[in-house]
């Protein structure tokens, strides 16, 4: 109660320090709950691309919907040999819709992507064996090539569920499922059959393109006729008809048998056909994505805590200026028994209370604007945020041990005070 | 050496004052103050009787020279113990009453029992009991802004003895009261002395306050010359 007393003696003063470590709490708590989601969204990318061997063709500019060059369905089947290899997936990746010049957003997370898998093929991933569905249920084999799963973020976005039609890169598809929200990659996938994502894929690519018209050309065009065409042409034309859609793989999934290591499978994948395949181990992967985050958690934690340095320096300043103007009182505490120790306590926990209002007060701004912000993405299913019960409690926690540690020198200074000197002060 | 509840000997206080000047506040005072006595000290303003309470209430330490509470050498205490040492066994009345102003009259009276480590219950009864015998019950939850001079100086009293002290120290405990609220406050303080038996020392300008003492001492150039 003496606490609260005496911050109330100079209300603007604590209501200024108070605002000082709310800003930076706020910060805090918003570059968190966006690290977070990313933490969240990243950490379910890393449990799956540790789950499998992942195949991408060689000088692929990277996964995902950036990938152009693909993988031949030789050399995927030539990699199912090879020893501890369980199975192999093919599987043909690229973004939900073509980008939109004159309406470019900012993604936050994993952009719509149509995941397209061979359904007939035995591979599962280890870590992610299954997803669970908010309604319908996931693909499996057999299903027809117009048939699709969404993430709730693509289902948000669109309004579909289960059973709806719904309209991607101008094929109409029938809504068979929709998966519950994983705050992370799935969420923007639409899933299918991996023939319509090749179809899209070489309707997306105007090479892929150009080639699969002249290969249908090709096959059409007799022996006879193709005898009759300059040179030139019927060289292009022939190289055309060993163009095939079962070679438009855009990355594959490798599981691995019982018993082996997945760092042995996939150096002797890499050992036969590093030539032709780049070969994405689950350990390099898990090291890569881990380094990564490192670095993307203390840019973004460093910002925020950079802002709870200075508002700190307040709760310094401040309890610097209130100790000069109590010093009087801590010569009577001292003078009727207070040992040093006891003096220091009060004057921490007194700058621990400034820490705590602060913290409980930037943390509430940083909900509202969370809430609001989530809310308001809610709607394409692109929240930015997550909030979760411990990282409130850290983050209370925290601004009550910052304004500890911001009270320690001047509690110390305090304790420390000449107890004839300070009585003398009027 | 049983019947003396403080002692210091051949004591010495100098202050340095800026590089060259040094001020000797206190030269070789010795000085003693039986159980159950009650002592004035008096003179001049500068003359050392204030630096002399402090060394008397282990405020200060001595630049030479011994102090003694009871049987207990002073100068090989630790910060910590001199701390319990003045909390347990020296209460201290000062003139401007010296009550912290964010606490009410109960709560500053609880103090020195909240240092002394005693349960919150515990020590709001005794300081209860303490504000009864100065009359402030009724006023207990009442902050020292809300308090007139005299009253406040009773809490001042009510706080000094809560510890049950062998010795009351006082800096001109009237000096900033009207000669009736003075008049209470040493007729407080004499009741206190007769009754309880605690060790009264206690600086004053006042003639008429020293004269209800059992002895007099005065101080001046930092010797106790009478």
């Amino acid at each position: 109660m003496e606490i609260f007393r005496n911050m109330w003696r100079r209300k603007f003063r604590t209501f200024l320090t108070i605002m000082g470590i709310a800003i930076g709490i706020f910060a805090f708590t918003v570059m968190g709950s966006l690290a977070l989601k990313f933490n969240k969204m990243i950490d379910g990318g890393k449990r799956y691309i540790t789950g499998q061997i992942t195949i991408m063709p060689k000088g692929s500019a990277g996964f995902g919907p950036s990938a152009t060059n693909t993988l031949p369905l030789d050399t995927l089947n030539q990699i199912a040999e090879v020893e501890g290899v369980e199975a192999v997936g093919a599987g043909v990746e690229l973004p939900y819709a073509e980008p939109d010049p004159n309406n470019i957003s900012l993604n936050m997370g994993v952009p719509p992507t149509i995941e397209g898998y061979d359904l007939n093929s035995t591979f599962q991933n280890r870590n992610w064996t299954t997803l669970s569905m908010k309604e319908g249920r996931m693909l499996q084999r057999g299903d027809r090539d117009d048939q699709v799963v969404l993430g709730i973020s693509i289902a948000t976005d669109k309004k579909v569920r289960a059973g709806d039609k719904i309209t991607i890169r101008g094929k109409e598809f029938t809504v068979l499922g929709v998966m519950n929200k994983t705050m992370t990659g799935p969420d923007s996938f639409a899933m299918m059959s991996i023939n319509p994502a090749r179809e899209m894929l070489v309707l997306s690519n105007p090479f892929l393109n150009s080639l699969k018209e002249q290969s249908d050309k090709a096959s059409q065009t007799s022996d006879a006729a193709m005898a009759k065409l300059p040179a030139d042409i019927r060289t292009q034309l022939q190289q055309a008809k060993t163009f095939k859609m079962e070679d438009l793989s855009t990355g594959a999934s490798v599981s691995w048998k019982d018993g082996y290591d997945s760092e042995t499978v996939s150096n002797r994948i890499k050992d036969q056909f590093g030539d032709k395949v780049t070969v994405l181990s689950p350990k390099s992967m898990g090291e890569q994505i881990d380094k990564a985050m490192v670095m993307f958690n203390a840019v973004i934690l460093g910002a925020a805590l950079l802002a709870l340095i200075v508002g700190s320096f307040s709760i310094i300043n401040t309890m610097i200026m209130s100790i000069s103007e109590r010093t009087r009182e801590i010569g009577i505490k001292k003078a009727i028994g207070a040992t040093d120790g006891a003096v220091a306590r009060e004057y921490t926990l007194e700058a621990g209370m400034i820490g705590l209002i602060g913290g409980i007060v930037g943390l509430g701004m940083g909900i509202i604007m969370i809430v609001l912000v989530n809310n308001k993405l809610e709607s394409k299913g692109a929240e930015i945020f997550l909030l979760d019960t411990n990282f409130i409690v850290e983050v209370i926690a925290f601004s009550f041990i910052l304004g500890i540690v911001a009270g320690v020198i001047p509690a110390w200074r305090a304790s420390r005070l000449n107890l004839v000197k300070a009585l003398r002060e009027e | 050496m049983k019947n003396i509840a403080l002692k210091i000997k051949d004591v010495t206080k100098s202050y340095q004052m800026g590089k060259d000047n040094v001020v000797q506040a206190l030269c070789g005072v010795d000085f003693e103050a039986k159980k159950g006595e009650m002592v004035a000290i008096m003179g001049p303003s500068g003359s050392g009787k204030s630096t002399l309470l402090n060394m008397l209430g282990i405020l200060d330490q001595p630049t030479s020279g011994t102090v003694m509470v009871g049987d207990i050498k002073t100068k090989t205490l630790s910060r910590k113990q001199l701390a319990a040492l003045r909390n347990r066994h020296i209460g201290y009345i000062f003139q401007n009453y010296s009550l912290i102003p964010s606490l009410t009259a109960l709560e500053n009276v609880m103090l020195p029992l909240k240092y002394a480590g005693t349960k919150k219950s515990k020590s709001k009864e005794i300081a209860l009991e303490e504000l009864e015998k100065v009359g402030l019950l009724e006023r207990a939850n009442h902050l020292p802004n809300e308090l007139s001079g005299g009253q406040q100086q009773r809490v001042a009293i009510a706080r000094a003895l809560i510890n049950n002290p062998d010795i009351i120290l006082a800096d001109e405990p009237t000096g900033n009261l009207d000669t009736k609220s003075g008049k209470e406050i040493m007729d407080m303080i004499i009741k206190l002395n007769k009754e309880s038996g605690q060790t009264f020392v206690m600086v004053t300008h006042n003639p008429d306050v020293a004269k209800l003492c059992h002895r007099i001492i005065r101080v001046v150039d930092g010797r106790i010359v009478k």
